[in-house]
């Protein structure tokens, strides 16, 4: 009886799950306005000097024990909301991404693409490094998280201008970034 | 109720004959070629078991034979099905690949350890053989299916990844008419051959949704571009332009 109820539950739960998560892949993709509003500002610099390992050394020798925990525990918190926000413009980014790759444009095809994979990328490392980030936020010796994260950011970013400049190359938006 | 189990029985083959010529008509099947041989296979099934049921006389030990090979096979090809789909979907994609394959596999012996343990479970709901193989290949296959589609669903969740083809269709259609299959199938072990009617009922129900559910999707896509305009049009780059520079601040 209980092995029984067990799976019930499970294929209700599994069922519900499903259509929930379905939903947003069939609707349609929404206006790109729409989504470009949705971006948040991401300071690349500032959140390497958080995870900077020579930072956090530096701190942890010229200020007390307790101070620097809770510094360090502030920094982490913040580098977190940062992971979360650049996450977020990836997942929108890869939107982008996504449409460019259906231009009859090969090479727009192709920087659509390679957006496409750094955006992946990015989530991928996001959801690595967060839990890392809470972790050092309860033990400050631990390594917060490579600079890997930074550095992808900074291609996507370079790519989403690559793309807009195959479609309006006069646009002047390389010099913006 | 005999109409409503013809009706049933019927149409959802029927239907899956439309969604059939469509995939032909529009070369789709080139694109998920297990998941064609898949709804062929399904087809030819109820064709052969439709012929026996209409034979004179009514041969019952053929038919439940049949029925339990049909099973057999047909969750062998859900199976490669979910694996096409995890490829197209996700592990296609290189970044995704090394890091997701794993994790499914994790996902897959959890899933198998439990299908065994239900399988154990429900294994004497009946005292002919026959209905107590179909139990246990028809739940332990939906319990794959159901866990398998919810891990894609998940993963591409987590990831973002969004999915506007009318594979995501397929995806679904399989994840709903698995999971109330799961549901029906532990309903059967657990009252026996008092339930098989009302289980079977459900179960060809559900099977009906799947088929609407990917006739519905194959004609969405077509209909609804990923993004209206098809093209990226200058005041949206403008637009992304001026977002860009404020988000790479430094």
């Amino acid at each position: 009886m209980t092995i029984a109820l067990i799976f019930i539950f499970l294929g209700l739960l599994a069922l519900a799950l499903t259509v929930y998560l379905a939903k947003g892949h069939l609707s349609k993709g929404g206006d790109l306005e729409k989504l470009a509003i949705q971006l948040r500002p991401v300071d690349v610099g500032a959140f390497c000097n958080l995870i900077s390992a020579s930072e956090q050394q530096y701190l942890r020798e010229h200020l007390p024990p307790r101070e620097f925990r809770s510094i360090h525990r502030e920094r982490m918190g913040a580098a977190v909301e940062y992971v979360r926000c650049a996450a977020h413009n990836a997942s929108i980014l890869m939107r982008l991404g996504d449409a460019a790759r259906q231009h009859s444009d090969s090479s727009v095809r192709q920087a659509g693409e390679k957006l496409l994979e750094n955006g992946l990328r990015l989530r991928l490392y996001a959801i690595q490094v967060i839990p890392r980030l809470y972790l050092s936020m309860a033990f400050p010796k631990a390594r917060p998280t490579p600079d890997i994260l930074a550095d992808t950011y900074d291609n996507m970013s370079r790519q989403v201008a690559t793309l807009s400049c195959l479609h309006f190359p006069t646009h002047g938006m390389s010099s913006a970034l | 109720m005999l109409f409503a189990s013809y009706y049933l029985w019927i149409a959802p083959h029927i239907l899956l004959g439309i969604f059939l010529i469509c995939l032909l008509g529009r070369g789709l099947h080139r694109q998920l070629p297990i998941f064609f041989s898949y709804v062929v296979f399904e087809l030819l099934q109820f064709i052969v078991l439709f012929s026996i049921f209409l034979h004179s006389p009514f041969q019952a030990d053929i038919y439940k034979w049949t029925l339990v090979v049909g099973e057999g096979a047909g969750s062998i090809l859900e199976l490669g099905v979910i694996y096409e789909l995890a490829n197209e979907l996700l592990l296609a994609r290189s970044s995704l690949g090394s890091i997701l394959r794993p994790a499914l596999r994790v996902v897959l012996a959890l899933l198998l350890l439990s299908a065994a343990v239900g399988s154990g479970a429900f294994s004497g709901i009946s005292v002919q053989r026959v209905n107590n193989i179909f139990e246990m290949i028809n739940f332990s296959s939906n319990l794959l299916e159901a866990g398998m589609v919810l891990a894609l669903f998940i993963f591409a969740r987590a990831l973002r990844v969004s999915w506007h083809s009318w594979v995501a269709g397929v995806a679904l259609g399989f994840g709903v008419s698995a999971s109330i299959d799961l549901v029906t199938a532990a309903l059967r072990a657990q009252w026996g051959e008092r339930a098989f009617s009302a289980v079977d009922l459900t179960q060809m129900a559900a099977f009906h949704v799947c088929v609407v559910i990917w006739l519905v999707s194959l004609f969405l896509t077509n209909r609804n571009p990923p993004f209206p305009d098809g093209k990226l049009k200058i005041s949206d780059l403008e637009l992304w332009d001026q977002e860009l520079q404020r988000m790479v601040q430094r």
